[in-house]
C-alpha cells in the first residue's frame, strides 16, 4: 500500500508533464506542417 | 524585337545581348544570394530563377500574429517557387536578415510560415527580400489556420486513456488475485479523476456533433456515442462513489479513438484545400493608387469602388476593373488557362490578378478586396471544404441503430436489472461504426494524393466511387498541349527549323524535333526574330525566310497537331469503362484523336452549353459521369459532372469549380483515384458490416447479462482495430 501511495502520485506528475510538453509543442505549430518536415532530411546542412 | 540567344542572364537565363545580367533587379537578386553565401542555389536548381519585379510596400498592413513573448509571425504564399532549390534559397536568405527567428518555406505547396522580432526587422522587410529574390510574397488570408484545438483534445484524451487503462489493469488483476478494499477504493478514485478532462473537455466536440444534428432533427452516428459516453461517465462516478466496477477505461479509449478519427480527416482536408488554393493563386497584397497628381501605395483590399489605380509592366492587377487609360497586353492564365498574353486596351475589363505583360495601364476599380472574382472563388473553395458532408451510410443506419439501442437497453433494464440495461448501452456505443466512415475517407484522400490526384472532399470521393462513365476534354487533357510534326515540306521543314533553333516556343521544338526524326541536316540561320503569337523571320542561307502560322513564305506548309499525352492510351484501357471524348474541335481531329486514345465514343464539335447537355442527358439515363477537362470553357461542364476533375496546369477557375485536380502531367492519377475510391468504398461498407455485427453480438451478451468492464475493455480496442486495419487497405490501393 505504501509503495503505491508513491508511485501512484509519481506516475501521474510524470503523465502530465509529457501532456503538458505536448500542449506547449501543438501550441507553438510543432504539428502544424508534418508533411514538409520530410524532405527537410533532404537538404544536406 | 530583340535578337535571340546571343547570352542568357545567370539569373534568370533570359537572352541578353552582352553577357551580363538581363536588369538590375536579377543583379541584386544575385548580390543577395550571394552576400548570404548561398551560391549552392545555383547548382542546385531545376529551372532558372525568376525575374524580380519591383515590389510596392505597404505590408505594415498585413495582419501578424503576436505572440506573448513579443515576437510576431505571419503565414505567407510564396508564388513562383519551381524546385526545392528556390524555397531553400528563399528560407536562408530571410533567416540571414538580422532580427528573423524563424523562417519555414515549404517547397510543395509555397507555404511559409516566419517568426521575428518586431525591434530589429519588420514584415516589408523580410517580403521585400522575398520579393527581391523574383519571388511573389503574398499573406495567407484565406488559409485555414490548422486546427489545434482538436489536436489537444486527442492528446489530452489519449493520455488519459491510457493511465486509465493501466490503473484498470490493476483492478482486474485484483479480481483474479484479490485486492484490499482500500487500494481498490485508491485506484477507482484515481481513474475518476484521470478520467473526468477526458469526458468533460476532450469530448465536448463529439457531444456538441450529436446535440448540434438533434436540434436540426437529424439522426447522427454521434448521437448512439454520446449517449454511450454521457451513460459511461455518469455510472462511472456512481459506481465509484458506490465502490463498484465502472467502465471508465473503455469510456476514455473510446473518446480517444474517434477524436482521432476527426484529426486523421480534418488534415486530409486541409490539405486538398490549401494545395487547391496555392495552385489557383491570389491577387497581390498591394496597389499603387492615384490620388490627384500623386500616386501612393497602399493595400489591395484597402481599395474602393471608384478608385483609380497604375499597373505597370510585370505588376499584378490589384482588382477587377475596366481600362481607364493605356494600351498593351496582359495574361490572365489564372482565369482562361491560356499563357499567351491578350491585347488589352481602353474600355477593357481586367480582373485581379492579371499580370501585364506589354505595357501599363490606369484602371478605375469595379470590385475591390473580397469583392474581387478570384476571392470570391476562394472563398467558395473555403466555405465548401466546411460545409458538413453528405450522410455517409454509418448515418443513415443512426436512426435504426439509436432506436433499436434504447430499447433493448430498456429491455434489458426489465428483464435483467438496471446492470444489465446500462451494459446495453455501453456495448452498443458505436465505435467502430463511427471511425469507419473519417477513416476510410482521410485514407482514400492520402492515397489519391499520393497518386497525384487532389480530391477536395470526402463527399467527393464518395461520388468518384460511383462513377460509370468518364468524359475527357481534348485539348488539353487527352493531349497535352505539346504540338508535334505530322506532314511537312522538307525544304519547308530546314528552313523552319533552321530558324526554330533559336526559340524555345513548343511548335520551334517540335520542328528541330521533326527534322531529327527525319534525318534532315539543321542549317544555319541569322538575324533571327521571333513575331510574338505568329512565326518567326530571319536569314538562311543567305536569304530571307518567313515562317507565319505554319508556312513558310514561297517554299511550302508545315502540318502540326497537338500531340496525345503518352499515357492517355494506357489510362484509357485501364479505366476498363465507358469512355467519351467531349471535343470543341472538328470531328476529323477528334477522331484520330480519340482512335489513337482508344476512346470509342466522340462527340465533337461541342461547345460549352452542347457539353453540358450532353452530360446532363446521361445523367437523365441514369449515369454517374466524371469530367476531365481544362480552361475556363469547361467550367460548366465541370461543375454540372457529378465528379469535375481540373487539370492543375489549367485555368484557375476550373480548378476552383473541381472536385478534384490533378497535379503534374499525365492522367494515371484518375485511373488511380477510381480505384482507390472504389477501395475506400468497399472497406467502409466491410467496415460498417463488421461493426453492426460486432455490436449485436455485444448487446446480445449485454442483455443476457453476462457482459462486464473487462470483457468491454477487451472486445471494444478489437472492433476500433479492425475498422483502422480495414482503412489501412485503402492506403495500399
Amino acid at each position: 500500500m505504501n509503495g503505491i501511495l508513491l508511485l501512484l502520485p509519481l506516475s501521474i506528475v510524470l503523465g502530465a508533464t509529457f501532456v503538458a510538453l505536448f500542449v506547449n509543442a501543438a501550441r507553438q505549430g510543432q504539428f502544424d506542417e508534418l508533411d514538409d518536415e520530410a524532405t527537410r532530411l533532404l537538404d544536406d546542412d | 524585337m530583340k535578337p535571340l540567344l546571343a547570352a542568357a542572364c545567370p539569373h534568370c537565363a533570359t537572352p541578353v545581348e552582352e553577357p551580363g545580367f538581363c536588369c538590375p533587379g536579377c543583379e541584386m537578386a544575385a548580390a543577395i544570394i550571394r552576400g548570404a553565401g548561398l551560391e549552392r542555389y545555383y547548382q542546385d536548381r531545376t529551372a532558372p530563377g525568376v525575374r524580380p519585379e519591383p515590389v510596392v510596400a505597404a505590408w505594415s498592413e498585413v495582419p501578424v500574429t503576436m505572440e506573448p513573448d513579443g515576437g510576431c509571425t505571419v503565414r505567407l504564399h510564396v508564388g513562383g517557387l519551381t524546385c526545392a532549390a528556390c524555397a531553400w534559397v528563399t528560407e536562408r536568405a530571410v533567416l540571414a536578415l538580422p532580427g528573423v527567428e524563424q523562417a519555414t518555406v515549404s517547397p510543395t505547396s509555397g507555404r511559409a510560415r516566419v517568426r521575428w522580432n518586431p525591434a530589429e526587422v519588420d514584415l516589408a522587410a523580410i517580403c521585400g527580400r522575398i520579393g527581391a529574390l523574383g519571388y511573389r510574397p503574398r499573406p495567407l488570408a484565406h488559409a485555414a489556420a490548422p486546427d489545434r484545438d482538436l489536436l489537444l483534445r486527442l492528446g489530452v484524451a489519449a493520455f488519459c486513456a491510457m493511465n486509465v487503462m493501466l490503473l484498470s489493469a490493476g483492478l482486474y488483476a485484483g479480481w483474479f488475485a484479490g485486492i484490499a478494499p482500500r487500494e481498490a477504493a485508491l485506484l477507482r478514485w484515481t481513474s475518476l479523476a484521470i478520467a473526468t478532462p477526458a469526458a468533460l473537455w476532450s469530448a465536448a466536440p463529439l457531444l456538441q456533433g450529436a446535440w448540434g444534428a438533434l436540434r436540426h432533427r437529424l439522426l447522427s452516428v454521434d448521437l448512439p456515442v454520446a449517449v454511450g459516453i454521457i451513460a459511461m461517465y455518469a455510472h462511472g462516478v456512481w459506481a465509484t462513489l458506490r465502490g463498484e466496477e465502472a467502465w471508465l477505461d473503455s469510456m476514455t479509449m473510446l473518446i480517444a479513438l474517434l477524436l482521432g478519427g476527426r484529426v486523421l480527416e480534418q488534415g486530409g482536408r486541409r490539405r486538398a484545400v490549401e494545395a487547391a488554393q496555392s495552385l489557383a493563386g491570389f491577387a497581390p497584397a498591394t496597389a499603387r493608387r492615384v490620388l490627384g497628381d500623386r500616386v501612393e501605395s497602399v493595400p489591395a483590399n484597402r481599395l474602393a469602388v471608384g478608385d483609380r489605380v497604375m499597373i505597370g509592366l510585370g505588376e499584378q492587377v490589384p482588382a477587377d476593373g475596366v481600362v481607364m487609360d493605356g494600351r498593351g497586353r496582359m495574361e490572365m492564365a489564372m482565369l482562361t488557362g491560356e499563357s499567351e498574353p491578350v491585347g488589352i486596351g481602353e474600355g477593357d475589363r481586367v480582373v485581379a490578378g492579371g499580370v501585364v505583360a506589354e505595357g501599363s495601364f490606369e484602371v478605375r476599380v469595379t470590385a475591390a478586396g473580397e469583392d474581387t472574382l478570384v476571392a470570391r472563388m476562394a472563398a467558395e473553395l473555403a466555405a465548401a471544404a466546411d460545409r458538413p458532408s453528405a450522410p455517409v451510410l454509418a448515418d443513415r443506419l443512426a436512426p435504426a441503430f439509436t432506436l433499436a439501442t434504447l430499447v433493448l437497453a430498456a429491455l434489458a433494464t426489465v428483464l435483467q436489472g438496471g446492470g444489465a440495461g446500462l451494459a446495453v448501452l455501453v456495448v452498443a456505443c458505436p465505435c467502430a461504426l463511427a471511425l469507419a466512415a473519417p477513416l476510410t475517407t482521410a485514407a482514400g484522400l492520402g492515397a489519391c494524393a499520393r497518386h497525384g490526384l487532389l480530391v477536395r472532399s470526402g463527399d467527393a470521393l464518395r461520388r468518384l466511387a460511383e462513377v460509370d462513365l468518364v468524359v475527357f476534354d481534348k485539348t488539353g487533357t487527352l493531349t497535352g498541349g505539346h504540338p508535334e510534326v505530322v506532314e511537312a515540306d522538307p525544304a519547308a521543314l530546314r528552313l523552319a527549323a533552321a530558324l526554330a533553333r533559336h526559340s524555345s516556343h513548343p511548335v520551334a521544338r517540335a520542328l528541330v524535333a521533326a527534322c531529327a526524326a527525319r534525318g534532315i541536316p539543321l542549317a544555319t540561320a541569322r538575324e533571327v526574330r521571333e513575331l510574338p503569337g505568329e512565326g518567326l523571320v530571319g536569314e538562311v542561307d543567305g536569304a530571307p525566310v518567313r515562317f507565319v502560322r505554319g508556312v513558310v513564305e514561297g517554299v511550302g506548309e508545315i502540318h502540326l497537331r497537338d500531340a496525345l499525352r503518352p499515357d492517355a492510351p494506357r489510362v484509357v484501357a485501364a479505366l476498363g469503362q465507358r469512355v467519351a471524348l467531349l471535343s470543341g474541335d472538328r470531328r476529323e481531329v477528334a477522331n484520330a484523336i480519340a482512335k489513337e486514345a482508344g476512346v470509342g465514343e466522340v462527340i465533337a464539335p461541342a461547345g460549352p452549353a452542347e457539353k453540358v447537355a450532353w452530360i446532363r442527358a446521361r445523367q437523365a439515363e441514369g449515369r454517374v459521369v466524371c469530367f476531365v477537362g481544362d480552361g475556363v470553357n469547361d467550367g460548366g461542364a465541370l461543375a454540372a459532372a457529378d465528379v469535375g476533375i481540373a487539370m492543375g496546369a489549367g485555368a484557375a477557375s476550373s480548378v476552383l469549380v473541381a472536385d478534384a485536380v490533378l497535379v503534374g502531367e499525365g492522367l494515371a492519377p484518375v485511373a488511380a483515384g477510381l480505384r482507390v475510391a472504389r477501395s475506400a468504398r468497399g472497406a467502409m461498407r466491410a467496415s460498417v458490416i463488421r461493426a453492426v455485427v460486432y455490436n449485436a453480438a455485444a448487446v446480445a451478451v449485454a442483455m443476457a447479462g453476462w457482459m462486464n468492464p473487462l470483457i468491454a475493455a477487451i472486445a471494444m480496442p478489437i472492433s476500433s482495430g479492425v475498422a483502422v486495419w480495414g482503412a489501412r487497405r485503402v492506403e495500399a490501393a
